[in-house]
């Protein structure tokens, strides 16, 4: 299924770009729109096709050479046609072209038919032509409309649809309109069914066309002007099908012998192509034996490209080089294929295939027949959504190569591409092109990390240092095109790195189980597997609703996108936090998926909300209705179960099974399944509630999610005053306890005991007790025990964590400064550290002691700089800037001073605060650090203490120390100031070296002399101290750049790596200088 | 002298030998770091010991084609020379410090960083593969041997391994003569002077020892017999925290001094009397990396008026009546102990020498200098005696070369925790 909703234009004559680019504003994360593609306006006409043939031919060599690589061969059932064909699907979508006359005699005309590619357990591909789907939605049947009216409505619709869609070939738009017995899943109703009329029309599009007059308004005789309310009009129509024929994302699919006919000339590059209609199809459950994995075939690849000194790279200008990859079977550890295409020569990389090419030309070529040769099922990468695949097809348009782009599984039909701009922080705004791959799903790590971590940086390399705990070696842009233009050797060692970068991408698929997490979640949701990437939670959570409506008769209604007219509700709540530094132990009580168990207790769902009018009306008993906190009225379930709860009872239900068969569980595939299914599960049950708040949804229903809120807000109140009302010495307890904090689906309690086991025994106790007064499922669990717990204020903890009495678990902390990127390492370094000796050491004056030195040290210019370094991303030039922040400034300092190293657009800029002439804006004080570190530059220490430091400092002391602020950041220990003279610039012209007394920097007169005369005599001291100075920064030294070669994975070589995100590249740099200078003092001794 | 010449009737005269230092090649002289990387110290060991096997392996399988990394061809058998890489899951990493969140308990510095996943790698200027195959042990091997291996690549891109050659013993020069006088050399090492361990009754014994000050008669005829004294490392210890780079108080730069002016009287007392080599060491005020360079003049005034004493650098290598020796401070074994296992600290030593590298693991977890041309851990001729200092405890054996060369290898403990000097005979084996 394609990837991003898109606007197709009118169908225009076949012109040899991939299809003409609309320009698309940057996706709304849920609009709909089906797009019909027509098979034979994509397609390359025959005579084109021939001489991309004849090229093929030419190409004979590069293809035997991949040919090794292709999937096993058909066996002979599968041959002649006597075998079941079972697959897993992952990717669907629809076409439009004429149907198989043998399954459908009677059709004519052009028809949508659904493909769905997959893979059978032997690893074959198949691409199944489904005939017979149509596209439909309903409206509700005004009263009194008979069979005759129906006849007559339909030709009217039938001619208002031929006026908008002019140019349209198709013989009858609307095919049929039925009578059905249905309902609206919107309010609770006493009748059980309405009459509804289902319209099937011709193609897909034509649902959101008709859609659009009927909206409007239409002429019927009889009944006047009317215009009606749509249902499930909104529903993609691949979408459709998988719900209607019981498919879920990822599942497994059976096509029995004799009902699959094969096609009479294959279209796909698949083993097994055929046509079938969609009622013969068998869709199995994942369960059992259905829950495996076939062998997908994935692909990670990763192109370099030349870039332009000072540019970054555009496919306009600059070439692409190299293009690695590395192809992994589903379930495999290591990859079968890796490889590496080359332009110019590369000398070999043992275990790789090293295809090296004289032209651009050739190596965009050999990509192409890599890619249909190996067949990848899924193509995986990072950023190549955005960059690597684009930048591809770009390029080979730049170059004219028209036959590049045929990159899907459908034979001689090009990739479609299509304009938008994107804007993130990180990579700032960019125009940019989305490529659709037919056949084949696109999965970008990138965009997937992005979305389900919350990181500081996401490059590959602080991602890979997070996730695998490994730097990558970063080289410039600047440096590749040297590489490029040296030798084979050089540009092996380019190869290297890129083929790094395409490995990355799989270790981390593996290592965060995303294959499996995926695939679950679509199984779960039942949504095809590219919509969780490209698209936001409601489509999930639509897709279960449109399920469970359909099973029970219900239709849902597409509400026009009311938005912020309805308004906000009040959200949660949090109890007021009483600061402090608590010494006792504090219990947590949870609630358990508090949300989805207010649901369910409430039974709050579309199909239950009543109006006050219509509880009038209908004349409803009181204790059939509930009224919630916020006032909204729900029927209770003796009158109609909800939906919502019905869902989530499946899902919490679907969740303990997949937790106790995760236990039983032995093979670790079958393990990876379940714990990536019940992780989907969670999430499903949680983003249910957010589906019924979310204003800009398919189905926004405040009445729901106001309610759902109110209740959390007073259970939580509740809580609080039942631990409060009956822990108390009054009531035979020990102490009185105190309710400290209280959010969102929490409460802290202080029972004022001071043992732990004792606060988990009251916990324990106060959690049953509680739970009691609830109604079902909605309870409250004790889990754990901070002790102690720094609470700063909302939101704003930190604690160690106990679960059970004999240690405590790790230390937790919320909302406090050690993530935030823009934020110097020092901040960092010095709160974990805080937190550190103040918790677990229980050292409060040690900590204090500890951030005294520290700032001595920051004073005294003793710190290390790249503790120092604050990184920003350059998201747009100078000029675009309303106000001026210091890394632009530097980045157009930086560009005077050297064009090639300076920063771009996209990069991200690190840099330090430096002393400067008085009244300097903080943004004229930034400097490169680099630039820092060679001339000696003094930072500003102030700068530091006072914007970077001080604030995070203050709101750990302050609840623990009286006066925290004087006494950390005015003691004596800031007395003592020592600056650097820079080496350039300023006074330093005028200024002669002198040499001083290594003791006690007096002036040297004789420069042959290491001591004054007065400190002669103390030798052996103040040698030990010089060669101790050497001794720390040999041993630093050595640690560093050793560490940089393992990263490289090369003894042999230097290093090259600049990666500014790495930790160590400042230290590194620091110590060579440093050492230097400390040899020189050293050499001071030996005359 | 005049001492004994008092107490007893007989003037023993203390023998004499020809001293020669080989310490040269360890010298760091204006050598200073002006970028240059570790890369080039790999290249320049690789580039010798290459071309050392590639003699070799002409005795060894002369029938097998000799490859590089780059030339390896499935399923082709070949010989290949390159540096061991050893990949470890366990080693410290200074990363560490950054990417792990800082846990709750304390890492627990382990004494050895081995794990099962362990494997090796080999390297050379050409590329890498993984080693596979069960012939060599990565327990044995540490990162910078460079070997010959004999075998194939296989399917997946690893090279199986049939086959090891070793660079084995270096070519040994002639034993002297054996004269007809026994002469002895005094080894010891750890004197930690200035740390709580340190005891200076034991350490004045053993001084007075070997000036002939102490025993009757047949001691001091056998103190009269040793010509050279070598201190293998660590003779000092002086207090961390008084080293912070702020200005000492007059008493913390007493409380500094203080042990390098006992251990300079000491010296002194051995330099007036016998040929006295020391070597700095782990702890020792000099600098960290290998090689250690001598120790300047000015921490021991007294010792250094005599031409006797001998500051020298760590690695030291010398030759006495043209017996050579070869020692380290044993910071080399401590390495490999950390990195690989043997049954006993003389298996590393015996390991080291049929490496025919005296570290190396340096610099991948050893520190030493970035040498641009020359790698003078290399041994190019194979010592008599083979020494390291401050290990736990005395062990010493005969190792015997594929041609003949004999070489004894001491390990001396340290001497604050056992007492224990070693008395090597220079004569006879």
């Amino acid at each position: 299924m394609n990837g991003n909703s898109r606007k197709r234009p009118p169908p225009t004559p076949h012109t040899p770009q991939p299809s003409p680019a609309a320009k698309h504003q940057a996706t709304i994360e849920d609009e709909f729109v089906d797009e019909d593609v027509f098979l034979d306006e994509t397609l390359i006409p025959e005579d084109e096709e021939a001489i991309i043939l004849r090229d093929i031919e030419e190409r004979e060599a590069i293809v035997a050479r991949l040919a090794r690589w292709a999937r096993p061969a058909l066996s002979d059932d599968y041959l002649s046609q006597a075998k079941n064909i079972l697959f897993q699907q992952l990717e669907m979508d629809y076409v439009v072209g004429e149907c198989r006359k043998e399954l459908l005699p009677d059709w004519s005309g052009p028809a949508a038919v659904i493909r769905i590619f997959g893979v059978t357990t032997e690893g074959h591909s198949v691409c199944c032509h489904v005939h017979g789907f149509e596209p439909y939605f309903y409206i509700s049947c005004p009263p009194g409309m008979g069979p005759d009216d129906i006849a007559r409505f339909h030709q009217t619709l039938e001619g208002r649809m031929r006026e908008v869609n002019r140019n349209s070939k198709v013989p009858r738009f609307v095919r049929r309109i039925e009578m059905v017995q249905k309902r609206s899943i919107m309010y609770y109703q006493q009748q059980t069914s309405h009459p509804f009329l289902k319209i099937v029309v011709a193609l897909p599009t034509m649902v959101s066309s008709c859609r659009g007059i009927l909206d409007k308004g239409i002429n019927i005789d009889g009944l006047g002007m009317k215009s009606f309310m749509t249902y499930e009009s909104n529903v993609l129509f691949a979408l459709r099908f998988m719900i209607d024929c019981n498919i879920v994302g990822g599942n497994w699919i059976e096509v029995p012998a004799g009902k699959y006919k094969k096609t009479a000339k294959n279209s796909s590059y698949c083993q097994l192509e055929f046509d079938c209609l969609y009622s013969d199809l068998i869709s199995h459950v994942p369960e059992g034996e259905f829950s495996k994995m076939a062998p997908f075939r994935v692909l990670s690849f990763d192109i370099e490209c030349a870039g332009r000194k000072g540019h970054f790279p555009e496919p306009s200008h600059d070439p692409v080089i190299q293009v690695a990859n590395l192809v992994t079977l589903q379930g495999k550890d290591e990859a079968f294929v890796r490889n590496v295409m080359t332009l110019k020569s590369c000398s070999p990389i043992v275990g790789v295939d090293v295809m090296s090419f004289d032209t651009e030309r050739e190596v965009l070529l050999a990509w192409r027949d890599f890619m249909r040769e190996v067949d990848p099922d899924i193509i995986i990468g990072y950023n190549i959504c955005k960059f690597d695949l684009p930048y591809l097809i770009e390029r080979a348009q730049t170059l004219g190569i028209a036959e590049f782009p045929i990159l899907g599984r459908i034979r001689n039909s090009r990739v479609r591409v299509k304009d938008t701009t994107f804007s993130s922080r990180q990579y700032g705004t960019r125009e940019s092109k989305e490529v659709t791959v037919e056949g084949r799903v696109q999965f970008d790590l990138l965009q997937a990390i992005q979305r389900d971590y919350k990181l500081s940086s996401y490059s590959l390399n602080s991602v890979s240092a997070h996730f695998l705990s490994e730097q990558k070696e970063d080289v410039h842009h600047s440096i590749i095109s040297d590489l490029q233009n040296g030798n084979g050797e050089t540009r092996r060692r380019l190869a290297v790195y890129c083929l790094k970068d395409a490995y990355l991408p799989q270790r981390l698929l593996d290592k965060l189980m995303y294959i499996y997490n995926y695939v679950e979640m679509a199984r779960v949701t039942g949504v095809p597997i590219s919509f969780l990437l490209s698209r936001g939670q409601s489509i999930k959570v639509l897709s279960q609703l449109l399920r469970k409506a359909k099973q029970k008769n219900l239709v849902i209604p597409n509400v026009k996108q009311a938005g912020s007219e309805q308004g906000t509700y009040e959200g949660a709540t949090v109890l007021e936090a009483k600061a402090g530094f608590y010494e006792k132990p504090i219990a947590t009580l949870d609630f358990a998926s508090l949300y989805p168990s207010i649901m369910m207790a409430y039974n709050l769902c579309y199909c239950t909300l009543v109006t006050p009018e219509d509880v009038r009306r209908l004349n409803l008993p009181p204790e059939c209705v509930n009224k919630t906190p916020s006032g909204e009225m729900f029927v209770k379930p003796n009158l109609q179960k909800g939906i919502l709860p019905e869902i989530l009872e499946e899902l919490i239900g679907a969740r303990k099974r997949a937790k106790a068969d995760l236990k039983e569980a032995k093979d670790p595939f079958e393990k990876a399944v379940l714990d990536g299914r019940q992780l989907a599960l969670k999430i499903s049950a949680n983003s249910v509630y957010g589906f019924t708040g979310a204003t800009v949804a398919q189905l926004p229903c405040l009445e729901i999610s106001s309610s759902v809120t109110s209740y959390g807000r007073e259970m939580i109140e509740h809580t609080k005053k039942l631990v409060e009302d009956k822990f108390t010495t009054l009531g035979g307890y020990e102490h009185n306890a105190e309710v400290i904090y209280g959010d969102t689906d929490s409460v802290m309690v202080q029972f004022g005991v001071s043992t732990v086991e004792a606060a988990m025994n009251l916990g324990r106790e106060a959690a049953d007790f509680i739970s009691g007064t609830f109604t079902k499922p909605i309870k409250l669990e004790f889990e754990k025990v901070y002790y102690p717990y720094l609470l700063i204020s909302k939101k704003r903890y930190a604690g160690l964590l106990w679960t059970n009495p004999k240690g405590f678990d790790k230390m937790d902390t919320k909302g406090i400064e050690t993530v935030r990127r823009d934020n110097c390492l020092l901040v960092k370094n010095l709160v974990t550290e805080c937190l550190h000796k103040i918790l677990i050491d229980r050292d409060v004056p040690g900590a204090v002691q500890y951030v005294k030195n520290t700032i001595s040290d920051l004073l005294l210019n003793r710190m290390d700089l790249s503790l120092l370094v604050i990184t920003k991303g350059l998201t747009k030039t100078g000029d675009d800037y309303e106000v001026k922040a210091a890394h632009v400034e530097l980045a157009e300092r930086m560009r005077k001073r050297d064009a090639a190293t300076a920063p771009n657009v996209g990069d991200r800029v690190p840099y330090v605060i430096i002393k400067a002439t008085k009244g300097a804006k903080a943004y004229e004080r930034s400097e490169d650090p680099i630039y820092v570190l060679e001339n000696n530059i003094p930072i500003d220490p102030q700068y530091y203490l006072e914007n970077q430091i001080s604030k995070p400092l203050l709101r750990i002391f302050e609840p623990i120390l009286k006066n925290a602020s004087k006494e950390l950041l005015q003691g004596s220990h800031t007395r003592a100031i020592s600056i650097s003279t820079p080496t350039t610039g300023g006074i330093m012209r005028f200024a002669k070296k002198k040499l001083s007394c290594i003791g006690c920097r007096a002036l040297l007169s004789n420069s042959d002399h290491t001591l004054c005369l007065h400190c002669k005599g103390r030798e052996a001291e103040l040698y030990c101290k010089t060669v101790s100075h050497v001794s720390e920064l040999e041993e630093l030294f050595g640690r560093l750049w050793t560490q940089c070669q393992e990263c490289q994975g090369s003894l042999h070589q230097d290093v090259l790596c600049t990666s500014r995100d790495c930790p160590i590249f400042y230290r590194r740099k620091k110590a060579q200088k440093d050492m230097t200078e400390a040899r020189q003092q050293l050499d001071r001794w030996n005359f | 002298m005049e001492a004994m010449e008092i107490d007893s009737e007989k003037n023993l005269q203390r023998k004499q030998s020809i001293y020669n230092s080989l310490d040269e090649k360890f010298l760091i002289h204006k050598e200073t770091y002006r970028g240059q990387q570790y890369s080039q110290i790999y290249f320049a060991r690789l580039h010798l010991m290459r071309t050392l096997l590639y003699s070799l392996v002409h005795d060894w399988k002369p029938h097998l084609p000799v490859c590089t990394i780059l030339g390896l061809e499935e399923g082709k058998e070949c010989i290949v020379v390159g540096t061991l890489y050893k990949h470890m899951k366990l080693k410290p990493r200074i990363l560490d410090e950054y990417s792990k969140e800082r846990s709750a308990t304390p890492l627990v510095k382990p004494h050895n960083f081995m794990h099962p996943d362990d494997h090796l790698i080999l390297e050379d200027e050409s590329g890498r593969v993984k080693i596979g195959g069960t012939m060599l042990s990565p327990s044995a091997y540490v990162t910078g041997v460079i070997v010959a291996l004999h075998g194939k690549e296989s399917g997946a891109g690893d090279f199986t391994v049939q086959d090891v050659l070793e660079a084995g013993l270096p070519p040994q020069i002639e034993f002297p003569l054996k004269s007809k006088e026994d002469k002895f050399v005094v080894l010891f090492s750890g004197l930690s002077v200035g740390s709580s361990r340190s005891n200076p009754l034991e350490f004045q014994l053993l001084v007075d020892h070997i000036t002939g000050h102490l025993g009757d008669e047949k001691e001091q005829g056998t103190a009269a017999q040793i010509v050279h004294v070598v201190i293998a490392g660590s003779s000092l210890e002086i207090h961390g925290g008084l080293i912070n780079g702020q200005n000492l108080t007059p008493k913390d730069q007493s409380r500094m001094s203080e042990p390098i002016k006992e251990l300079d009287i000491l010296l002194a007392q051995i330099a007036v009397s016998v040929p006295l080599d020391i070597m700095p060491g782990p702890k020792d005020p000099a600098n960290f990396s290998l090689p250690q360079q001598p120790f300047n003049r000015y921490l021991f005034p007294g010792a250094a008026a005599y031409n006797t004493f001998r500051a020298c650098t760590n690695p030291h290598c010398f030759e006495l009546d043209s017996i050579r020796f070869l020692g380290t401070s044993g910071q080399n074994v401590h390495d490999l102990e950390k990195y690989s296992e043997a049954k006993d600290k003389v298996e590393f030593m015996e390991r080291t020498l049929r490496w025919r590298h005296l570290a190396p693991t340096a610099p991948n977890t050893l520190r030493c200098y970035p040498f641009t041309d020359r790698d003078p851990f290399l041994i190019e001729s194979c010592p008599h005696v083979y020494f390291v200092g401050n290990q736990d405890t005395f062990a010493t054996s005969v190792l015997k070369g594929s041609e003949g060369q004999l070489v004894r290898l001491i390990s001396i403990p340290k001497f604050c925790e056992t007492g224990v000097a070693v008395v090597e005979a220079v004569s006879c084996h």
